[in-house]
């Protein structure tokens, strides 16, 4: 398949159910954001307190703590990102994005909805996540659950005209 | 002597001077009415147009031998008497030029013609290159070079993606025996129009 043709058939994902390896992808680039955010945060916290006090704190990935905060983290990340703009800085490089089940723009009751969901998914090795391969929708057990699904929404009509331009 | 002579002799002496009498007393007339005819009057009541209209110009003009006309002006003489900037003057040249079609105008030029006689390395040697960097914002053409690249990087890698995503779901239908295409969409995406 030449280059233009493979073009072509990028225009016309847009809109269509987003498949298993874009949205893997974006969770690991999410993941990878998140946790380095989460990191810089925690460093930026104990660099704060050995100023103040001079008493150095580490922090131990067992630290029930830090498990909770790194979980309310997550939640907020997730939540505060699908529910203001329907898509994580992960799926914004990816060029996906979640909307309610019919395709109209997702609420931000929805969004938090399913960030609450997710880890549901994680369950059972991860079973929750075996709609989005099986499924025609691509649905996992947290977009049944909030009532989502995830779409492409690459500009892929812009994403042309540049490739046209580069030739 | 013959009869006959002696008549032809006598009527010769009176015919003579009779002819003479009447040469004068003619031109004597026609000085007359002459000096008593009113010429720019008569002009008046002349029909210039019903007389130009039965001349045949054309076969006038046919007739006259133009170049031997011409070689007989001495057109440096006549040209040095145009005054040129006053003729200028009076033309419209935005007028005229709007009247021009440029694009048919180019169609007849040989631009790679024109263009061998440019000595395009004397032409280059003429840019102040130091001013022209000056001038250039050399900030926004790199950073948008480098936008550019991005943008091609993110275009690479969602194309991959999207080609992963259909490359699994491919095998997945293979191994679930499901027919269709699988570019499924919801239908507000579908139909933007339900959605709004």
């Amino acid at each position: 398949m030449s280059s233009q043709a493979r073009a072509a058939g990028w225009v016309s994902a847009q809109g269509h159910y987003a498949g298993a390896a874009s949205r893997f992808l974006a969770f690991i680039v999410d993941a990878v954001i998140s946790w380095g955010l989460f990191s810089a945060a925690l460093a930026g916290i104990s660099f704060s307190i050995n100023v103040i006090t001079g008493h150095s704190v580490a922090w131990h990935r067992g630290n029930i703590v830090v498990t909770v905060i790194f979980a309310a983290w997550e939640l907020f990340y997730f939540g505060y990102c699908w529910g203001a703009g329907g898509k994580t800085p992960g799926m914004a490089v990816l060029g996906v994005r979640v909307v309610r089940a019919d395709g109209a723009d997702i609420d931000p009751w929805r969004g938090a909805v399913r960030a609450l969901a997710f880890p549901l998914s994680f369950l059972f090795c991860g079973l929750g996540f075996v709609g989005i391969l099986l499924q025609r929708e691509h649905r996992a057990l947290h977009d049944l659950i909030a009532g989502t699904a995830v779409v492409y929404a690459w500009d892929a009509r812009a994403s042309r005209l540049r490739f046209l331009a580069r030739g | 002597m013959d009869p006959f002579d002696r008549l032809r002799s006598a009527r010769k002496r009176v015919a003579d001077p009779l002819e003479s009498l009447a040469q004068r007393v003619a031109e004597r007339v026609i000085d007359l009415v002459v000096q008593s005819l009113d010429v720019n009057e008569l002009v008046q009541r002349i029909d210039v147009n019903a007389v130009l209209d039965e001349v045949d110009i054309d076969g006038t003009l046919s007739r006259v031998d133009a170049n031997n006309l011409l070689s007989h002006v001495d057109v440096d003489m006549l040209l040095s008497d145009v005054d040129v900037d006053a003729l200028l003057g009076r033309v419209d040249v935005d007028a005229l030029i709007g009247r021009v079609d440029v694009d048919a105008l180019l169609r007849h030029v040989d631009m790679d013609a024109l263009l061998s006689h440019v000595d395009v390395n004397a032409l280059v040697r003429r840019i102040d290159m130091d001013t022209l960097v000056q001038q250039t914002d050399l900030g926004a053409v790199i950073a948008k070079s480098s936008g550019g690249m991005a943008s091609v990087a993110l275009d690479a890698v969602r194309g991959q993606a999207v080609g992963m995503d259909r490359w699994i779901d491919r095998w997945v239908r293979r191994l679930l025996r499901r027919k269709g295409t699988g570019l499924l969409a919801p239908p507000a995406l579908l139909n933007p129009e339900a959605g709004s």
